[in-house]
């Protein structure tokens, strides 16, 4: 199958206020493709989506769409249509009324809005809710009208933004597989944002993460999470160890007071390099049989397994296990060698500390702001 | 956000333009009459001329203070008893306050005059019950019943509307923290509410020393308050000069006033979430 | 409620309400003694529809009520749609500031300012009657607009930031955009903004005091110039009428808003009702 670009964004810089929010970006996005922007708030993925709505203009560079530039075309005439984070439903019309509001502006003839609605509420699976008014719909239903309302456009590109940040937990996860399978069965690209590095994993073809308005990192869910570039996007996908090391050889990596086996060669002999280790891939062993031997400070049960905080030469490890070891315990530590990843530096080197300072709460909190700052 | 259009700059424009004809420049020419004599000559002597009028100004804001402050006396445990009522009883309870405000200020102020006047409904009603009549038009104190009885609706709805929208968390907080009932009140309530206090101390002044109505009504012609003088120098285009400066005294004076209210109301409540 | 906090509510009402009543009742008098009601009759609403002049000045006032609260909702809304994307906070502030000042001012310092303005500037053009219709429509409208604005310009910042550029999104131009999204929903604003400077204009009676001429009359003024005669209860007839049509006015646009209300809380339910069953399921 021949995958053409259909977006594609060319040495776009973007400031607010003096404030350079997108600095020289280059992208492109295939046809019919699931990608998903991913970064934490304020790293400009909200405004990369908006420049390809149309609702700002970069400053610099040009958007392509289809090889056409599109900079000065504006939203209402490009074939791209959003879901708002808050949906932005028309609160003064129906769902049929919201739904066929794309329809009703291109002067369609009144039995084929009919039927087109119809047809788009049975893919939403929201059949019979024609006459309801938007506002007395829960979240999740004002959702799938906000997706139908975009959707009925036959738009060549879907941009969604955060658009299951305001649903429950239970509720984003049976979300996330609907919207997986209406992209497979619509064939319609998809331009996904969220700050949930989990959602991002699940859904996407392809992720895309962003830092600091520029990008860090393209590839596939899995290719982000087994090959992170820097330690930014290691620390900022799923959970991970990141240790200062040096490779003393080929194969050979140093740190932790131990040279380990490794599966990295390329690098310069002693050259230092940021190590990434996660934590499923530590195995805990008996003192004696350990690659690292530390103290064990905390432990906290998660179901699956336990969290396992480890002190080894002052530094912090998370290590998660089955098995259950108690506060206190001296135990021993073996690392396969693929489970270790070496990175070269990067200015977002030793900006993640380790899990000395770690918990739940601290987590939770942090993301609250975030949703505040959104 | 995106930059306005031209076509949205072009629609504040009327307002622009009207505010500047019918707002700031009516406000210039009150001052320009403040300082000119009749043939235009620039002239102190309007001002100078107030100090005829020092004792009605001084008796005035007396008057408006005092009915300002009964309102407060009057009004707060009312919008205080109100907040304690169930949501429902509080619409209707607020819709009884504030339907009166909708009725002409003349018609309130003559019917009141018609109660109390000496043949009046009141006192034909004390003297079948076998009672002396009371002499109540006409006394000062009829014209203060007659200001609280107007204005005590500007006092009542902001103070509600502050108390209404306390955190009754805060109360309970309150209470299992120590304060008695009281306490609560002096501590928690009261502090709070002040914003709605001052609003509604700046809503009935306002009114209150600008007055003509109830004066001529109630006062039984006997008093003259500011409003009455600035109203009768109207009467005639000679003493436009003079009532322009008393205007124009009493508007910055209020201005100044509410300024430092607002100030206080503002310290007042940054001092609280701080 | 405590009993002490009803009985204190129920005495306050009371006291605001009785000189109303009061007023009532004698406009049923026979006689013309406002102290003793003498018998029931509608004498006094005869010889009140009797009066030409109280036709003229009821229909001069409701001319001027709805001709001053069109323009005031047009030019307050216009403005509200003007400003409202305005980024400068401080000219802002000083425009908004300056539109509220008839509402701070005390009322007789608004009519005595325009009336100033209107007399120096009918005597520049040499008229006769300086002070006429057209003098009260410009006041009027000058301190409604403040209501209008007051009560538009929430609305803008109450609507989700995006429905226009959903709108936009949808195959909307701008001004599209705009007449069909951004309009139905800051209508209720506009609505409830003319409701208010109607009643307003209709109620005034200071700034109209100043501002009108012997030509035209409005029924605040009229009264006022009966008031100063004799005390008659042809007024309390003309003061009873207008209650009613104010009570039934405020009624009137009560019950929509409390029908928006109660959609709104039957929206509530059912959005935990579905909510509940999203949760089910």
């Amino acid at each position: 199958m021949k995958q053409e670009k259909v977006i594609q964004l060319q040495n776009i810089s973007k400031s607010f206020d003096g404030e350079k929010i997108l600095n020289n970006i280059n992208l492109y996005i295939r046809d019919k493709e699931f990608i998903t922007l991913l970064g934490p708030s304020g790293c400009g993925k909200t405004t990369m989506l908006r420049l390809i709505a149309g609702f700002e203009t970069p400053d610099e560079g040009t958007i392509l769409f289809e090889g056409k530039p599109i900079n000065d075309v504006p939203p209402y005439q490009r074939s791209v249509n959003t879901v708002f984070q808050k949906y932005a439903l028309f609160p003064h019309l129906n769902v049929f009324e919201n739904i066929a509001f794309g329809l009703r502006l291109k002067k369609l003839p009144e039995e084929q809005i009919r039927k087109q609605v119809k047809d788009m509420l049975a893919l939403v699976n929201l059949k019979g809710f024609e006459r309801r008014n938007v506002e007395r719909l829960s979240g999740g239903q004002q959702q799938r009208v906000a997706i139908a309302r975009a959707l009925i456009n036959h738009p060549k590109v879907l941009l969604l933004d955060e658009p299951l940040a305001a649903l429950d937990l239970k509720l984003r996860k049976d979300m996330q597989v609907e919207l997986k399978n209406m992209q497979k069965r619509t064939g319609i690209t998809f331009i996904y944002v969220t700050h949930d590095q989990e959602e991002a994993l699940s859904m996407s073809d392809t992720v895309m993460v962003i830092a600091e308005g520029e990008i860090q990192q393209i590839g596939t869910p899995t290719d982000i999470y087994n090959e992170p570039v820097n330690a930014f996007v290691a620390d900022f996908i799923g959970e991970s160890n990141i240790l200062d090391g040096v490779m003393t050889a080929d194969y050979k990596a140093t740190f932790s007071g131990h040279t380990f086996d490794c599966v990295d060669s390329g690098f310069e002999k002693n050259e230092k390099v940021d190590i990434v280790v996660r934590p499923e891939d530590v195995d805990v062993v008996p003192c004696e049989r350990g690659m690292l031997v530390g103290d064990v400070t905390g432990v906290t049960f998660k179901g699956v397994h336990y969290e396992i905080i480890v002190d080894i030469r002052g530094f912090k490890w998370m290590i998660q296990s089955t098995d259950y070891v108690a506060p206190g315990d001296h135990i021993g530590l073996s690392i396969d060698p693929d489970a270790i990843h070496v990175m070269k530096k990067s200015r977002f080197s030793n900006m993640f500390g380790d899990y000395s300072s770690f918990s739940d709460e601290l987590e939770k909190l942090s993301d609250l702001s975030e949703e505040e700052n959104e | 956000m995106k930059k306005r259009t031209l076509l949205e700059r072009m629609a504040s424009a009327p307002h622009l333009v009207w505010m500047v004809l019918f707002i700031v420049a009516p406000l210039l020419f009150v001052a320009y009459y403040a300082f000119t004599t009749p043939d235009g000559s620039f002239t102190f002597e309007n001002i100078a001329a107030l100090s005829n009028h020092a004792e009605t100004f001084l008796f005035s804001v007396c008057m408006a203070l005092i009915s300002t402050v009964i309102c407060l006396l009057i009004g707060y445990p009312l919008a205080y008893c109100i907040s304690r009522a169930s949501a429902r009883a509080q619409k209707i309870l607020i819709m009884l306050i504030m339907l009166p405000m909708w009725m002409n200020l003349l018609i309130r102020t003559y019917s009141m005059m018609a109660i109390l006047d000496d043949g009046g409904f009141l006192n034909n009603l004390l003297m079948r019950l076998g009672f002396a009549p009371v002499h109540i038009v006409g006394t000062a104190g009829a014209v203060i019943f007659g200001m609280v009885y107007n204005f005590l609706p500007y006092m009542v709805l902001p103070i509600h509307s502050v108390i209404s929208k306390l955190d009754w968390r805060l109360i309970e907080a309150a209470n299992d923290l120590g304060c008695n009932n009281f306490r609560v009140l002096t501590r928690v309530i009261l502090p709070l509410s002040v914003p709605g206090i001052i609003s509604g101390l700046t809503m009935v002044f306002v009114p209150s020393i600008s007055t003509f109505y109830i004066s001529q009504k109630l006062g039984g012609g006997t008093f003259e308050l500011i409003g009455d003088t600035i109203e009768r120098q109207f009467q005639n285009p000679v003493t436009y000069h003079v009532g322009a400066s008393i205007s124009l005294v009493m508007m910055i004076l209020i201005l100044i006033s509410l300024a430092i209210m607002n100030r206080f109301s503002d310290s007042e409540t940054g001092g609280m979430i701080a | 409620m405590k009993t002490i906090n009803k009985i204190y509510t129920v005495l306050i009402l009371f006291m605001l309400y009785a000189p109303i009543l009061v007023l009532m009742l004698f406009s049923f008098n026979s006689t013309s003694n406002t102290g003793v009601f003498t018998g029931f009759s509608f004498y006094w609403y005869r010889e009140l529809f009797r009066s030409a002049a109280a036709f003229a000045a009821l229909k001069n006032t409701l001319v001027l009520a709805i001709s001053s609260a069109v323009l005031s909702t047009l030019i307050g809304t216009m403005a509200a749609i003007g400003l409202r994307k305005m980024r400068n906070k401080y000219v802002k502030g000083l425009i908004t500031s300056v539109t509220n000042i008839p509402m701070m001012n005390p009322d007789i310092v608004t009519g005595i300012s325009m009336m100033l303005l209107f007399v120096f500037v009918g005597t520049m053009l040499g008229q006769q009657d300086k002070l006429n219709f057209w003098t009260l429509l410009i006041a009027h409208t000058t301190f409604n607009i403040p209501y209008v604005y007051l009560n538009v310009s929430p609305k803008f910042q109450q609507m989700d930031k995006h429905l226009p550029e959903a709108a936009l999104d949808l195959g909307c131009t701008p001004l599209q955009a705009f007449f069909k999204v951004e309009l139905p929903c800051i209508f209720s604003g506009i609505v409830t903004g003319f409701i208010i400077a109607f009643t307003m204009s209709l109620d005034d009676f200071v700034i109209s005091y100043f501002c009108s001429g012997s030509d035209f009359q409005t029924l605040p003024i009229l009264i006022y110039s009966m008031t100063k005669k004799e005390v008659t209860p042809d007024i309390y007839a003309l003061s009873t009428l207008m209650i009613v049509a104010i009570l039934t006015l405020l009624i009137l646009s009560n019950l929509s808003g409390s029908k928006e209300e109660r959609a709104k809380i039957r929206a509530l339910r059912k959005k935990r009702a579905a909510a509940r069953k999203e949760a089910k399921a």
